[in-house]
């Protein structure tokens, strides 16, 4: 188990501020951010390759804070893999169990097994310069887990791969994952990624701790207007909150005419925005009604065609606020809606929106 | 446009020929003077023979303490940053900014001060001596090995030895295993370019061990004793031999590191 406690580090004139998360045993955390949040600086400082201004690190229960990077017993795969090319994939692999003198009947084993789930068997004696970007990220997985490392540290290492190849490398990490029981801490800007490996999710800003918790709230429940952006929230819509009272509020959204009753607690007169995924949006109609709990808004439809599904904007008046819907072909073809028709109906669901404080 | 850069082209060509044709034109120039008995003759002699023998031996002591030096220095340099680094930088220059007679001079006066004179008293006698050449040498191609050096620590990416680390190998396991090796071609080749620039030697040489035959007569040392007893046949000869040994040690480097690179 990896926890951060209070973690200040600062790297030239960037710092880090007061990042606290815990990392549970056999479970993956990813930390996102975009370019300049702070992951780079958390990920040297538990590396040990950054020097931490306050706060402690702790891995299995151990004060890793000062420990030499050598001592903490990590398995690092950074972006660029960090493949030594002067040695054979064979040499590379066992790099660990020479440097630390493990005796062969030790390592044996489990490298072994991992080289078996990875299929790199027939790459052993290969040269590192003659391997495919798919194979070189294998190599690296398996130099960094023979180690048997208490924690593992990827830092974007699929970033370079075509689309079909990371996905396939993802289900290999995630079955070595669960086969191994691995600790696992990834550092990345893409979501797709993160919320494809990780149980709980850290979003760093700017050097700040946005947000932590398990993908699902974090996916539906942005805690502040950066996460909301920083995720992609298309659906975002100034209001005030005119009321609030035992644990909800009232939230009147003028260029929606719309009032919302949602969780939470803020003072009366707060300027927040009110937001909804596009796919949590829903068509309505004569033959389906609006349910309970769900406000409307009519515009005009603008369709755009995805391939496999398609993107409604709906233009609630001209030049006004656009809600977005994703939808299947079938649902559409279902409530006849053509490019550019007016008069249609969307539904808000309260329950599925989130609110946050306007920055 | 296309025109242009072919021009462009013939134009840069033709300027890399001229600089070959340059040092070709003046080593060929020599033949002018060659007498092939007075070769033969400059090249049995007791006085050249040990004059080769004496730049190969200091060169390769002043190459060899100086690359002890620059390599960690060079390492530090590239890796870290530290009080001192800038100016530890700039430095490195030094040699290349004060002519090789002012910093023979700065030696030879660096050893008449009380320091200078008690190094000489109780270590090492260096002035009108071997270890004078070996010094002169030294302090004339360190900062070159160290700029060399750093260079190829450069090109060795810092995340190799963070992985190293994190794999469980010391920072000095780290360097042995992957940064040396990684840095060989750039190693090997500071280690020929400074030898070739130790035995090439003169200025410095001169102000520190001064030019006394058979006792501290390099060969640049010797083709300026030749030339300044008016000796052109002998002078020639002897710049043969030296250009001889020089072309061949770069095209041994060249060799060497054109092997390093497609292994």
């Amino acid at each position: 188990m990896l926890e951060i406690d209070g973690l200040i580090a600062r790297a030239g004139g960037f710092r880090l501020e007061g990042v606290s998360l815990l990392v549970g045993e056999g479970e993956c955390h990813a930390v996102l951010g975009p370019s300049g949040s702070g992951k780079s600086t958390l990920l040297h400082a538990v590396l040990g390759t950054l020097e931490v201004a306050a706060g402690r690190v702790r891995l299995a229960n151990e004060d890793i804070t000062t420990l030499p990077v050598e001592r903490r017993r990590l398995g690092y795969v950074p972006q660029q893999l960090g493949l030594f090319p002067h040695l054979s994939v064979r040499d590379n692999v066992l790099y660990s169990a020479r440097a630390r003198r493990v005796p062969e009947p030790e390592y044996r084993p489990l490298l072994d097994r991992l080289v078996e789930i990875t299929g790199i068997g027939a790459l052993l004696d290969r040269s590192i310069a003659t391997l495919s970007g798919g194979e070189r990220q294998r190599v690296a997985l398996v130099r960094a887990l023979a180690a048997n490392p208490r924690l593992v540290l990827l830092d974007e290492p699929f970033t370079a791969l075509n689309e079909s190849l990371r996905r396939e490398l993802w289900w290999l990490v995630k079955d070595l994952q669960r086969e191994r029981g691995l600790t696992v801490m990834l550092v990345t800007h893409d979501l797709t990624e993160a919320f494809f490996l990780a149980d709980d999710i850290t979003v760093l800003i700017e050097g700040r701790q946005e947000q932590s918790g398990d993908k699902r709230t974090i996916f539906r429940h942005p805690a502040s207007f950066a996460v909301a952006r920083f995720l992609g929230l298309k659906n975002l819509f100034p209001a005030t909150i005119t009321a609030c009272a035992e644990g909800r509020i009232i939230a009147d959204c003028p260029s929606l005419g719309v009032t919302f009753r949602l969780s939470g607690e803020a003072p009366a007169g707060t300027p927040i925005l009110v937001g909804l995924r596009p796919e949590d949006v829903a068509l309505r109609d004569a033959e389906h009604p609006p349910r309970e709990g769900e406000r409307v808004v009519s515009g005009k439809a603008r369709i755009i065609d995805l391939g496999a599904e398609a993107v409604m904007h709906l233009e609630t008046t001209p030049g006004g606020p656009v809600v977005e819907l994703t939808a299947g072909w079938r649902t559409l073809h279902r409530f006849r809606l053509e490019d550019g028709q007016a008069g249609v109906t969307v539904a808000l669901p309260e329950t599925e929106m989130f609110w946050v404080k306007a920055s | 446009m296309r025109g242009c850069c072919a021009k462009g082209l013939r134009a840069s060509i033709v300027a890399a020929l001229m600089v070959l044709a340059l040092y070709v034109g003046l080593i060929v120039s020599l033949f002018w003077f060659l007498d092939p008995a007075t070769l033969k003759q400059t090249l049995l002699s007791e006085r050249t023979v040990f004059s080769v023998k004496l730049s190969l031996m200091a060169a390769t002591l002043a190459t060899v303490l100086a690359l002890l030096l620059a390599i960690p220095a060079a390492y530090a340099l590239s890796r870290y940053r530290f009080p001192g680094r800038e100016a530890a930088e700039t430095v490195l220059e030094f040699p290349i900014i004060v002519s090789p007679a002012a910093l023979g001079a700065i030696i030879l006066i660096f050893f008449n001060n009380p320091l200078g004179a008690w190094i000489q008293e109780n270590i090492v006698y260096f002035v009108f001596g071997f270890a004078g050449i070996v010094l002169a040498q030294f302090v004339t191609v360190l900062g070159l090995a160290v700029r060399m050096l750093k260079a190829a620590f450069d090109e060795v990416p810092v995340e190799l030895e963070t992985v190293a680390r994190t794999l469980g190998a010391s920072p000095r396991h780290g360097f042995f295993t992957v940064t040396l090796p990684l840095a060989k071609s750039g190693l090997i080749a500071a280690f020929i370019l400074t030898w070739a620039k130790a035995l090439g030697e003169f200025g410095a040489t001169l102000m520190v061990a001064g030019s006394m035959a058979m006792r501290t007569e390099t060969l640049p040392i010797a083709i300026f004793m030749k030339l300044s007893s008016a000796d052109i046949e002998g002078t020639v000869a002897l710049i043969l031999v030296l250009v001889t040994i020089g072309l061949t040690a770069l095209f041994t480097a060249r060799r060497i590191l054109g092997r390093a690179v497609h292994a």
